[in-house]
């Protein structure tokens, strides 16, 4: 069974990093992208994503992010180019009556539009990826507490990643129930959405009655009471600093990219 | 330690009391065992001794409970009861939370502890303790239903609290593992922990458990010593080659219904069957017995196509299960599940059936459901809403889905989990006429007293392999 979202041990540079370090990363990262518009950027902002990958060893889980990406980026740059009317025409859908005025089609502008937005979203996808596969979860609270987040949030953000596998393993189990029961997923649209309802009530309702012991032992152990962060994981090593500097490195490329280039 | 008197409670959304008038006192480095049939309370009674009823619940409370010598509601709430309590809930899947064993038994010290080393060895300790240092690095949902509750166990055990409650901790442990348990609970009430556990296998606990306490509709309605209160043997703890009613199984003259050969099934590296080779007759009532992890389950999801073979051959009368089509493996081999809530979703208990019905075509369905109902003994039911059904006719209930579609071999996998002992027997009592009525059964269980009460046939199972099969002399269908 594939894991989607889910810590992987190891001990490579990524997984070695402090969480608060990394949820810094993650936190400029998504932030430049979102305020960059500009292509390079955004490509060298993957590049030092793929790099990270590659050094700890988790190549492998962005490929297989590969196919899901381009689906959406395929879909991200219909919608634009379809909705956003800017720039050049390219390719005239429905022309104009009147003689010197663009007709509807795809535009230069609608399709850069795309394109930038695809690529917002790899960034963003693919750097909380591999933020949560590197981070155990209990780090994971510990890097978030530190920024003052309430900690019922936090918890539940710790409850949603932990219930995916969960999710996918009931969803087999209450599937091979129904096939017992010589259950036939339908055919068509309104076959498989009719055959969802002896998959789906199940799951749902077994998964509801599963979060009260949830957040009874998360209770039970403390961890509603956590208010204060332990002392020892605050300790910064080595590979902090080089963040620290790739954080300059990224800050510069933002800066020189946007204000020299442009 | 526990000292609760006159002490009732009413759920928010209840209208007869859980909890009727309980009066208790529990001594430190006391063993009280907490038995009694299915919605007797036993649940309910946990949560008000652990103080989660009256801090995270709401209801109507009312009595006096006090732990450690101070009363229930002068603590802050649960943050600072965990310091004094620890609980294993029933479910164990959903107390693990965390994405490995080692982190899971680390994150309730983490909140108390802060030596890094220190957390560590408490973790490698507890675990050595539980036996389940091998599963250090594996992520919880990966483990097997026995592993799971051992690692519950094991988080509640880390903590070192004052007082142990646990609820039903033992229903999906084989023997040995049961043992194993129980004699890490006396070691603890040795070193003067204090602890209250729930069970229905109750023999384990003679000369352990301190006072057996037995409750029903939300009271207690009788309280004493292990002896007193069970003179007679309570179902058996022995291991099974030892056991003189078994006798090495002799093949009968009868039909073939299943024939597995030299059946090899792999997950990735692990081979869960490594050459299974058997013979099953018709109206045999089988028990595949084995420990946590042998292979049973594997082995029985071959029979109706949900599983298919690596290596070797598996037969269902004529159809050969591994490429017949499922919709034509299930007419003849039922399946029945551990937890019937994986299959309950319609708005009544005759849509629930007839689900099943209009998958295989049936010609008249009507008079099949309440023949069915009539036999799984929830006639008059049909407009009920399944999951407000008791667990007991939850699992009648999920048979009664299987039966309808009339399939010659019927598998139940671990029917009585989460059953008392009555519930348990009238589970079997349905086995045993439908046996009577031709059906071949097979039951998966670890269960060895109704294994040993009610099949006619034992198989054991290890590592994937069948290492034993026999002939009960004992057994009722024999």
């Amino acid at each position: 069974m594939s894991e989607i979202l889910q810590y992987i041990p190891g001990n490579s540079p990524l997984h070695c990093l402090n969480p608060v370090t990394k949820l810094l990363l993650v936190i400029l990262i998504v932030g430049l992208c979102v305020m960059s518009s500009q292509v390079p950027f955004l490509c060298f902002l993957i590049g030092v994503l793929v790099t990270g990958a590659l050094f700890s060893g988790l190549i492998k889980e962005i490929i297989d992010q590969v196919p899901f990406l381009i689906l959406l980026s395929f879909f991200l740059v219909i919608l634009t180019s379809l909705t956003v009317q800017e720039g050049d025409l390219l390719l005239t859908i429905l022309p104009c009556s009147e003689y010197g005025v663009q007709g509807y089609g795809i535009t230069l502008g609608g399709l850069l539009f795309g394109v930038i937005l695809s690529l917002r979203f790899v960034v963003m996808i693919t750097a909380f990826q591999l933020f949560v596969v590197t981070t155990k979860p209990s780090d994971l609270v510990t890097g978030l507490l530190t920024f003052r987040l309430p900690v019922d949030y936090v918890l539940m953000l710790l409850i949603a990643l932990r219930f995916i596998p969960s999710l996918q393993l009931e969803a087999r189990r209450i599937h091979e129930a129904q096939l017992c029961r010589g259950y036939n997923p339908g055919t068509g649209i309104s076959g498989k959405i009719k055959s969802m309802r002896p998959i789906m009530i199940p799951l749902v309702a077994n998964s509801l009655a599963k979060t009260q012991v949830l957040g009874l032992t998360l209770d039970m152990r403390g961890y509603r009471a956590r208010k204060t962060l332990p002392l020892h994981k605050l300790i910064f090593g080595f590979g902090d600093v080089i963040s620290a500097m790739l954080i300059l490195v990224i800050f510069s490329a933002f800066a020189y990219i946007h204000f020299f280039i442009v | 330690m526990i000292l609760a008197s006159a002490l009732s409670y009413t759920y928010p959304v209840g209208i007869r009391p859980a909890l009727r008038d309980i009066t208790l006192s529990v001594g430190k480095g006391e063993l009280i065992l907490v038995t009694g049939p299915t919605a007797a309370g036993k649940t309910t009674l946990c949560y008000a001794l652990s103080g989660i009823l009256q801090h995270e619940f709401g209801g109507t409370c009312s009595g006096y409970l006090a732990l450690n010598g101070r009363p229930v509601n002068d603590y802050t709430g649960i943050c600072e009861l965990n310091q004094l309590v620890s609980m294993v809930f029933d479910d164990a899947d959903s107390q693990l939370i965390f994405t490995s064993v080692e982190e899971e038994l680390a994150s309730g010290l983490e909140t108390r502890i802060d030596s890094k080393q220190e957390i560590e060895d408490r973790v490698s300790e507890v675990m050595e303790l539980c036996g389940i240092t091998h599963l250090r690095e594996r992520p919880p949902y990966t483990l097997s239903g026995g592993q799971k509750q051992r690692v519950a166990i094991a988080a509640a055990l880390a903590m070192d609290n004052e007082i142990i409650i646990l609820d039903e901790p033992t229903s999906e442990l084989d023997v040995v593992a049961t043992t194993r348990i129980i004699k890490i609970l006396q070691d603890l009430k040795t070193r003067g922990k204090t602890i209250i556990i729930v069970d229905h296998s109750l023999e384990g606990y003679r000369n352990v458990a301190d006072r057996v306490i037995i409750m029903e509709e939300g009271h207690i309605s009788r309280e004493g010593t292990f002896d007193e209160i069970f003179p007679g043997q309570q179902g058996s703890v022995k291991a099974l080659y030892t056991d003189p009613d078994l006798k090495p199984y002799t093949h009968k003259d009868r039909p073939v219904v299943v024939s597995i050969d030299s059946l090899i099934k792999r997950y990735g590296t692990i081979e869960a069957l490594s050459g299974v080779s058997l013979k099953l007759y018709e109206g045999e009532f089988i028990a595949i017995l084995g420990e946590n992890g042998s292979g049973k389950t594997t082995l029985v999801k071959h029979l109706n196509g949900l599983l298919r073979p690596d290596g070797g051959s598996v037969h269902v009368r004529a159809l050969d299960a591994a490429t017949a089509p499922v919709i034509d493996l299930v007419r003849q081999t039922g399946l029945v599940f551990q937890n019937p809530d994986t299959m309950l979703f319609a708005d009544s208990v005759r849509d629930e059936i007839m689900f099943g019905l209009e998958n295989i075509g049936s010609d008249s369905p009507e008079r099949v459901i309440s023949d069915v109902l009539t036999m799984v003994g929830l006639s008059g039911s049909e407009s009920t809403y399944p999951r407000h059904l008791s667990r007991g006719e939850r699992q009648r209930l999920a048979v009664a889905c299987i039966l309808a579609m009339k399939p010659g071999l019927i598998i139940l996998d671990e029917p009585t989990t989460g059953l008392d002992g009555k519930e348990s027997d009238k589970m079997m009592e349905l086995m045993l006429t439908l046996q009577k009525r031709g059906h071949t059964i097979i039951m998966v269980t670890h269960n060895m007293r109704i294994a040993e009460e009610y099949a006619d046939r034992i198989i054991a199972m290890e590592n994937g392999r069948v290492t034993g099969d026999y002939h009960n002399m004992r057994g009722r269908a024999s």
